[in-house]
């Protein structure tokens, strides 16, 4: 009898705020990890190679494509998916508010690689060009927009945040 | 955005925010792959290697010695339980060659990736490696790949035991196209290849089979774009009744067509989970994703032409290369390319043939045009190359030929008829948007700078809402509208969505007739157990047909709570008014609510003067169908005719062949507009599929019909950066028949814009001579192009 059983890896993940001890075989990825272990499926399977990103998550700070990240590889790292650009109060962020109101997806299954990339753009430049904004989202796929409503909802999503952040001062 | 609106108008025309609200951001929609269950399986399909063999043997004794696998299944195993898959669209109903689909091949496969052998395992891993522990003998034989070799007397047969690769020839036409021939001052004769490209959504194609025992039914949860027509296909090939069978579509990730049915993996997951009593799933990988199919034709388009630029004839005998047979409705895109001729053009003497050939490659499935997409292709390039030809403007040459927009209803020379347009009012529109005169002053100035600009122009007919006789595709849909005693509304309809915003349409619809406001309206699709009887999303149909009978249905729910209204408040029914869920008669109000709820719980008082429930169930059907052949044996299969202009502005890099869109404009007439920001969505999302196809988006073989196309950095699709800010305006002309003069958006876009593409590249290198007709227009192909021309023409002066 073959056995596809191997030796497993005890990695600690805080996703989304929440820590995760998980003991996982070593090929496993991050995406699997999160859809087929913690049944976090906002995070969507589009090519397992790397080139659409739906599969888009941010590790310690930085967005990556889940599907060709081993978790085994990520020891004591912190993730955000797109379940957590949610605020805790149940409020949409800025950036899930500005895509859901200029009607930025169509069928949203690229939702995670958009509203991740956005948010880390806005983050470290509020105010981007044209070219910035296609720079931030030339790793990820879209097939249903033609990206015309994508820069818009972008766009709003900096205006938004600005709005909030001038309220809050 | 959002909720508001203005006060005279109601929610029909606005851009209101989608239905489907915050779950989709949030990452909460349930897409088919986020469904397991108790005990969920997962299937892996061995696919054949080769493009044409005989099985010898198959022996599934490796994989099933590994750990974790529950079953292998191969084709003859599964025969025992499983009858072939019914087409989508039977050539045979339209005097063609039919074959028999199977799920797993039986004892020869006829195209590279066709399923051979299946593993269920508890996990995906095991299921896939115990795939590659199958070992099948096959003896292969020659694959015919080509489709004009297909045609050749000695080609090998695709089909055992047909007489020809051929699944039908079709003539379409009419008129003395000798004499427009012998009459012209130039025949032009333009080659147009066109591709093999696919749709290729990011969410792949996913099914989960879940089989009850207790009542021996079937649940099929999966990417279906028509999940009533599937459950009917479904109980052919299980032999089950289809009151034993449930389909169910979630949320989908993008479809274009390829979702719609006769895909092996469909039943054979329902099959082997009544095997197994085991849930089971399956998720198409991207490799697998990309064998689908379609486009791939190559026309010889003859333009008989005065030296003025008038069309006098058209002929144009052309071949489709629609793969090994398939029980999805791709080939009949083929069809619809020769129907859908001479376009918008008003030619009446016309020769069109179309042969739909059947060759080793992996079949076709139904993509976003439905062959009309490469109708516009061969149209626009021959226009352009005539138009070169004769040394006149291409836009004028269009404007001369095309049907006046007081020819409409229009009989097509090909059956069809045209239900409206202003064909020139478009193209003006699309023009004037972009600028054109201005353009052509700046191509003048970038040349003497030795820049390259290009200004392009393509046009495109797109009939939507098709429906075709003896066939699922049906024309009608129907829809139920629900309104709680809260006053809540919810509509179930027949049509489905793929992601395009449907739902909220329909929505906007129901809220403005029944007079509610629109945040009080749920909207169900895409459950045969829920939902009326309907065909689902196909042909631009879901906003014509879903919202033509949402509607019927509302006004029938809002006058029995009128009625109970009047008898509440003690007035005439004719003073009550119902609007924002506000129910005034004169100066009295009463609550929607009270009203609903007295409907309900009053039945032997104010309640007897209607029949509760507050529910109606309505069928719409648009006109102008006619399935009756006529004395030359056409029929008319569409009801409305959408139709657009491109203009596309590129520069090309004369020294490496790349092409950089600078500028793109579109005018569109859709009829009525619903949804402004939902159609512009799909116009621009069309046009993507224009961009890809034009430029990059290629599916490639090798010698012996493997396919060398795998995944995203072989098939190369638009990215941001690739796709220019796209100015859209609207020139509608409704429908005259349809609910709201409806017309269908989604479809146009994809075949106009691609041509615009390509002429406007031509259109760059002119001062090279430059004129390609074979898409699509990677860097290479552009810069052997240049090469050439100059090679051809050394004497030319180039600026």
């Amino acid at each position: 009898m073959e056995d596809m059983l191997e030796d497993t890896v005890l990695v600690n993940l805080r996703i989304n705020g929440k820590l995760h001890e998980l003991e996982i075989p070593a090929h496993k990825s991050l995406l699997d990890l999160l859809r087929d272990d913690l049944n976090m499926t906002g995070t969507h399977m589009g090519c397992m190679t790397g080139h659409c990103g739906a599969c888009t998550v941010s590790i310690d700070g930085r967005v990556a494509k889940s599907c060709i990240t081993l978790a085994a590889t990520l020891g004591r790292a912190k993730i955000t998916t797109i379940e957590g650009l949610t605020q805790d109060d149940g409020e949409l962020s800025p950036v899930q508010q500005a895509f859901w109101d200029e009607a930025g997806f169509q069928c949203a299954f690229c939702a995670p690689g958009m509203l991740m990339c956005t948010t880390e753009l806005l983050d470290a430049n509020p105010d981007p060009s044209d070219a910035e904004i296609e720079t931030a989202l030339a790793g990820n796929l879209c097939r249903c927009t033609g990206y015309q409503s994508l820069r818009r909802a972008v766009k709003a999503a900096a205006k938004l945040k600005q709005n909030t952040r001038e309220a809050a001062e | 955005m959002g909720e508001q609106k203005s006060e005279t108008e109601g929610y029909v025309g606005q851009s209101v925010r989608t239905i489907e609200g915050r779950a989709p951001v949030m990452g909460k929609a349930t897409y088919t792959n986020d469904i397991n269950f108790p005990g969920q399986l997962h299937a892996h399909i061995l696919r054949s290697p080769h493009a044409a063999a005989n099985i010898q043997s198959i022996d599934t004794s490796g994989a099933e010695k590994v750990a974790g696998v529950v079953r292998v299944v191969t084709g003859a195993q599964a025969a025992e339980h499983i009858d072939p898959i019914p087409h989508y669209i039977d050539p045979a109903v339209f005097g063609g060659r039919s074959a028999s689909i199977r799920c797993l091949a039986l004892d020869h496969v006829w195209c590279f990736g066709q399923p051979v052998a299946v593993v269920v395992a508890e996990d995906k891993r095991t299921a896939r490696y115990a795939a590659s522990r199958i070992v099948v003998d096959y003896e292969v034989t020659t694959p015919v790949i080509d489709s004009e070799d297909a045609l050749k007397d000695d080609a090998p047969m695709v089909v055992p035991g047909w007489d020809a690769n051929m699944i039908m020839q079709v003539p379409f036409g009419g008129g003395d196209v000798a004499q427009a021939f012998s009459s012209a001052d130039r025949v032009i004769k333009t080659d147009v290849k066109v591709h093999r490209f696919s749709t290729q959504p990011i969410e792949t194609r996913t099914y989960n089979g879940v089989y009850d025992a207790g009542t021996d039914s079937v649940t099929l949860y999966g990417t279906v774009q028509n999940p009533h027509p599937l459950r009917n296909v479904l109980s052919k090939i299980l032999r089950m009744p289809e009151n034993k069978i449930r389909v169910h579509a979630p949320v989908i990730g993008g479809a274009f067509g390829m979702k719609m049915h006769g895909h092996p993996e469909e039943g054979l997951v329902c099959f082997l989970s009544k095997l197994i009593g085991q849930p089971v799933k399956w998720v198409e990988d991207r490799e697998e994703c990309l064998l689908i199919g379609a486009r791939e034709q190559v026309h010889s388009v003859e333009l008989a032409v005065t030296k003025d630029g008038t069309i006098l004839g058209l002929k144009d005998h052309y071949l489709a290369n629609t793969g090994a047979p398939s029980s999805c409705p791709g080939w009949g895109m083929a069809f619809l390319t020769g129907l859908t001729m001479p376009g918008p053009y008003a030619v009446t003497n016309l020769d069109v043939q179309l042969s739909a050939v059947v060759t080793n490659k992996p079949g076709w499935n139904a993509s976003r045009g439905y062959g009309k997409e490469v109708t516009a292709l061969a149209l626009e390039l021959s226009v352009d190359n005539a138009a070169r030809e004769l040394g006149i403007d291409p836009v004028d040459m269009r404007m001369r030929n095309f049907i006046k927009k007081d020819q409409f209803p229009y009989d097509s020379p090909t059956g069809l008829i045209y239900d409206s347009g202003d064909y020139a009012g478009v193209m003006q529109k699309a023009l004037d948007a972009i600028g054109y005169d201005e353009w052509k002053v700046k191509q003048e100035k970038a040349r003497e700078e030795g820049r390259y600009l290009g200004i392009g122009v393509g046009f495109e007919l797109t009939p939507e809402g098709g429906t075709l006789p003896g066939t699922f595709v049906a024309g009608y849909d129907s829809s139920t509208v629900r309104v709680a005693p809260d006053g809540s509304v919810r509509v179930l309809t027949g049509v489905t969505t793929p992601g395009s915003g449907n739902p909220t349409g329909i929505a906007q619809i129901v809220a403005d007739e029944l007079g509610v406001r629109l945040n009080t309206i749920e909207v169900v699709q895409g459950d045969t157990t829920t939902c009326p009887y309907g065909f689902g999303n196909s042909s631009g149909r879901s906003t014509i047909v879903g919202g033509g009978s949402a509607a019927k249905a509302a006004i029938e729910v809002r006058e029995k709570i009128i009625k109970v209204a009047a008898a509440l408040m003690e007035v005439d029914e004719e003073s009550v008014s119902m609007k924002d869920g506000i129910i005034a008669s004169g100066d009295k109000t009463i609550d929607l609510e009270e009203v609903c709820y007295a409907c309900y719980t009053r039945a032997y008082d104010v309640g007897s003067v209607i029949e509760p429930p507050l529910e109606a169930t309505a069928m719409f059907k648009p006109g102008l169908v006619r399935h009756t052949p006529n004395e030359k044996g056409q029929i008319n299969p569409y009801p409305s005719y959408s139709n657009a202009a491109y203009v596309a502005i590129s520069e090309v890099d004369v020294n490496t062949g790349e092409v950089k869109l600078l500028k793109f404009s579109v005018a569109h007439d859709c009829g009525n507009v619903i949804n402004p920001i939902l159609v512009e969505g799909q116009a621009c999302g069309a046009i993507m599929f224009g961009i890809g196809a034009a430029m990059a988006e290629n599916i490639t073989f090798d010698e012996n019909g493997r396919q060398l196309t795998k995944n995203f950095m072989d098939y190369v699709m638009p990215r941001i950066g690739d796709v220019p800010s796209i100015d859209l305006s609207h020139h509608d002309s409704p429908n005259p028949v349809n609910y709201k003069g409806l017309k269908g958006a989604g479809e146009a876009g994809v075949g106009g814009s691609a041509a615009a593409i390509v002429n406007s590249v031509n259109n760059a290198l002119t001062p090279f001579g430059v004129m390609m007709t074979e898409t699509p227009l990677t860097a290479p192909r552009v810069w052997s192009a240049i090469q050439a021309a100059k090679k051809a023409q050394p004497q030319r002066k180039v600026a």
